[in-house]
């Protein structure tokens, strides 16, 4: 809100971010490890005297210098200028805050560079074991700038005290950072071997391939095996939403470390196998395999950082939109589009309402959604929500979807962005209507306004084939414990009525046809020839719902007298929800 | 235009002049660096296409260092635009997101154009003409750069043209057609070229002893470009001048000391390197050559506070002080320069040897 939005609706800043920082990630962690590795190699070379392995050293450090220098230094330039685009907010107060930071890694940046020309330029014309402390100098600066970075980018998820003074080493020594700097240290040196591994397939010599192979082996298989324990402490040091989406409750890191698992698996048999037991095996292919699951490792820790994080792009501070955390309650209140910079309508009118809507689109939800394109669009996201289903959806945003920020406006503001995503993106009739009193709304709108936000109709058509209608009404009252993160539904018990009928009706012809029981006429033909409607709701004043419906099922123990009920299970269900009705009528 | 468009800038950590000593030390640094590598690729695609045993050699010899140019200059880009965003960055970045898609596209074009100058060192002999075509399109892709940075830093000046944002949301604002537009651009582009001919006078030293015919070649072809280019560029520079609004202007005629005290230096400098360089001392001309390049980056950033003036100035950045990182970053810095010595000592003695 406070800078402008660079909008391209059918691409979106993110997908941008992650197409230059997806390579340069794996390329700069290469360059750390890819450090030590040269200056390893090197030392073998020289102390087995093996021009061979000198010469493999050579030929390495030259693709060092083409793809870390050329693609590695300037694409993590490249970050710089993206991010600045995409979320300018954010990397103003990273800036900022940790401006010396930077310098300082500027001025590692600026020895790495340097120690790499020399060592490469050098290679074979400088005195053996000066050319090694070159190397070391380049390996030194290369890890002190991933400590550096490190401190920096993981303030953004475990930000810790810094959240609350901004003090700049609180922030730097982040409850994630010591793990974080492990992981990514083993990281950097497996994907090293990973390289040194690909190398050794394409050389000729095949004692040269054979020793370097098996070096190689070796070099992946003690980094990964140290990443692991790492990994996991760095796990365990995040903060509790950030864990609960990394154990499972998002599905996307799910697939991305399902996806981990199996690359981690694949590169430590290949090194095993085909790299220490058996160095004649690595074939050019084999190889090509272990660095793609290399790759994969990489890009897989990389998204669960990433998306462990939202819906902030810091952590407690400030929302992926930009948006600060402190700023909204100020922002519902007062309203968006009169605080923010960077917006055109300034006061929201029944005539304006759709380009107002749009204005909250692009500096509220453009951050993650696309208008159409294939990475989250909303279009795609929001076509089984009305006009009024989504507004009431709008509102409750954060509470029902944790990962998504809060909507930051007030309650017109809201019916605008919808007005805008329903009406002008999805075609759906822009109507308001009243809320509807109890008893009255219709299933359909009951899912639209509850469920459409994550639900198809046809991924619950698909949950709950087989389902009774009272399997579903049973559901409805324990959501939460059905699914971790599933917010549970606040209807009331008639409304979840209803809306199990509605779902029902979705396996089962259309909602007219299913018969309900009516909970008066349940409670004319089994019970009014005892109990009168009066002496039921002041028996039940203190009971609950719940209560109420299992006291249908065991009746007999109640009062010895008293016969148990032979009603079906609905009609249970029904009683129990008009005996609850009752309450309150007695005064 | 109102000045609501113009973000709320961050606070910062020590006292502003802190940032702009630093940027005013690292930038010119820029300057040198990045002139040397467009100025240098310029020459180079010039003598390749000349042809002949000699201009072929001296453009391989450039060739060599151009992909050391690129890289220093690069990282010499890093730490002024690190510390122009700590004090300008509610305008940097603004004006960056305005013209997001060419600020972007910096970068594929600079990986394309560092890859074309290692192909081109790396492939020189196999290359043949070829080459000659790479080496140019990598200096044409250098000026496209240009271009699209001296669009960012005269945007980031005019906070009046911010509000045209609302009919480019995609990043497709350019201010090519302000009136200080093309005396800058050429101003930079032509003087970028002439401090090449100064550059390769100077590498071309290191042959003195192993191919003094070399050397000599490089000096009479590098003076030349030098005292040429320059003649042109003062003429953009006096064009550039003229072409600022009359208050950014005075500025350097007594409206402001510092300002004016630095322009009469300079003034009086011009013709002096001028002698020097007609008289092929490259060294004295180099020495003024750099003096000269710092005192017009201090006069760039009179201009910049003159334009920003109507809405903003440094002292209105809002300090919570935090001095200890800076110690670090100072620290950091005299250790890596001692290393940074240290190492190209060791290796100017590996290839003298």
């Amino acid at each position: 809100m406070n800078y402008p939005v660079w909008y391209l609706p059918s691409i979106g800043g993110g997908f941008l971010i992650a197409l230059i920082a997806v390579t340069h990630v794996f390329v700069s962690h290469f360059a750390v490890g890819g450090g030590l590795y040269l200056v390893f190699s090197e030392k073998k070379g020289l102390r087995e005297n093996n021009p061979g392995i000198l010469a493999f050293t050579k030929r390495h450090a030259k693709f060092f210098l083409l793809l870390t220098m050329v693609y590695g230094s300037i694409t993590g330039v490249g970050i710089w200028f993206i991010v600045a685009l995409v979320n300018p907010g954010g990397i103003s107060l990273l800036i900022h805050n940790f401006v010396f930071g930077w310098a300082t890694e500027w001025v590692f940046f600026l020895l790495e560079i340097a120690a790499a020309f020399v060592y490469f330029y050098t290679f074979g014309k400088m005195d053996d074991k000066t050319h090694v402390t070159i190397g070391w100098i380049y390996f030194i600066s290369a890890w002190i700038s991933l400590f550096l970075i490190t401190g920096i980018v993981d303030v953004m998820l475990t930000p810790g005290a810094w959240a609350v003074h901004r003090n700049f080493w609180a922030g730097f020594f982040n409850p994630s950072f010591v793990p974080s700097v492990f992981f990514r240290t083993f990281i950097a040196t497996m994907l090293a071997g990973a390289y040194g591994y690909l190398t050794a397939s394409f050389t000729e010599d095949t004692a040269v391939k054979e020793s370097m192979t098996r070096f190689s082996g070796k070099w992946t298989l003690v980094s990964l095996i140290l990443a692991i324990p790492s990994g996991l402490w760095y796990v365990a040091v995040l903060p509790a939403h950030a864990h609960r989406l990394v154990a499972g409750q998002s599905p996307t890191i799910a697939t991305a470390l399902h996806w981990g698992f199996w690359a981690v698996a694949g590169l430590m048999a290949i090194t095993l196998i085909a790299g220490i037991a058996k160095p004649s095996w690595n074939l050019k292919p084999v190889a090509m395999a272990a660095f793609v699951c290399a790759f994969l490792i990489v890009g897989s820790f990389e998204w669960t950082r990433e998306a462990s994080r939202r819906p902030f792009v810091i952590n407690k501070v400030m929302y992926s939109n930009q948006i600060l955390k402190r700023d909204v309650p100020a922002l519902r209140e007062k309203g968006f589009l009169n605080s923010a910079r960077w917006v055109q309508i300034r006061k929201l009118t029944a005539e304006n309402r759709m380009a107002a809507g749009k204005e909250l689109f692009i500096n509220q939800c453009y951050a993650c959604h696309t208008i159409g394109g294939f990475n989250n669009s909303i279009i795609a996201r929001a076509k089984s929500m009305s006009y009024t289903a989504l507004a009431a959806y709008i509102e409750k945003i954060h509470k029902m979807r944790y990962f998504m920020p809060p909507f930051a406006g007030t309650p017109d503001e809201a019916k605008a962005l919808a007005a805008f995503v329903a009406g002008k993106l999805n075609g759906k009739e822009i109507k308001e209507q009243r809320p509807a009193p109890d008893g009255t709304g219709s299933g359909k709108s009951l899912y639209e306004e509850n469920c459409s936000g994550c639900h198809e109709l046809s991924d619950l058509k698909e949950k709950t084939a087989g389902w009774e209608q009272i399997k579903i009404r049973a559901a409805l009252d324990k959501l939460n414990k059905l699914a971790e993160g599933m917010p549970p539904y606040e209807g009331t018990p008639a409304e979840k009525d209803r809306l199990s009928v509605f779902l029902y009706s979705l396996n089962h012809g259309s909602p007219a046809e299913i018969s309900v029981p009516d909970g008066k006429t349940v409670y004319e033909t089994h019970c009014s020839p005892c109990h009168e409607v009066s002496g039921l709701a002041e028996k039940t004043a203190d009971w609950d719902r719940a209560k109420i419906r299992a006291a249908l099922d065991k009746l007999n123990e109640l009062e010895d007298a008293m016969p148990p009920m032979k009603g079906t299970v609905q009609e249970k269900e029904a009683l129990a929800s008009y005996l609850n009705s009752l309450k309150g009528g007695r005064k | 235009m109102n000045g609501q468009l113009i973000p709320t800038p961050d606070t910062i950590p020590v006292a502003w002049g802190w940032f702009q000593f630093l940027l005013l030390l690292t930038f010119p640094i820029h300057l040198l660096f990045m002139n040397a590598m467009m100025g240098s690729a310029g020459i180079a695609a010039f003598q390749h296409f000349k042809g002949g045993e000699a201009n072929r050699k001296l453009a391989h010899f450039l060739a060599v260092f151009l992909p050391l140019l690129i890289a220093f200059t690069v990282n010499f880009g890093v730490a002024p635009l690190l510390f122009a965003q700590v004090l300008y960055g509610q305008f940097i970045y603004t004006s960056s997101i305005l013209m997001g898609v060419f600020w972007i596209l910096i970068i594929p074009i600079l990986i394309l154009a560092y890859f074309g100058a290692y192909l081109y060192d790396f492939r020189f002999e196999k290359l043949g003409k070829t080459g000659g075509w790479i080496i140019s399109i990598v200096f044409v892709l250098f000026i496209i750069i240009a271009y699209f940075f001296t669009n960012n830093m005269l945007m980031m000046t005019l906070p009046d043209t911010f509000s045209a944002y609302f009919r480019h949301m995609n990043g497709t604002l350019l201010v090519s057609g302000h009136a200080t537009f093309l005396p800058r651009y050429f101003h930079m582009i032509v003087g970028a070229i002439a401090v090449g001919g100064l550059y390769t006078a100077l590498i071309g030293r290191l042959k003195a002893k192993s191919d003094p015919k070399l050397a000599a070649y490089a000096e009479a072809v590098g003076m030349k470009v030098f005292n040429s280019f320059t003649l042109i560029s003062i003429v953009f520079g006096i064009w550039f001048l003229i072409s600022q609004p009359k208050p950014v202007m005075m500025l350097f005629m007594s409206k402001n000391v510092l300002a004016t005290a630095i322009f009469i230096p300079a003034l009086i400098l011009v013709p002096l390197m001028l002698v020097f360089s007609f008289r092929k001392k490259v060294i004295a001309t180099t020495v003024v050559l750099t003096v000269l390049v710092f005192l017009m980056t201090f006069m760039r950033a009179f201009v910049r506070a003159g334009y920003l003036a109507k809405y903003f100035n440094l002292g209105r950045l809002k300090m919570v002080p935090e001095y200890s990182p800076m110690i670090l970053f100072f620290v950091s810095l005299a250790g890596g320069l001692v290393v940074l010595v240290w190492m190209i000592r060791k290796a100017w003695q590996a290839l003298q040897a």
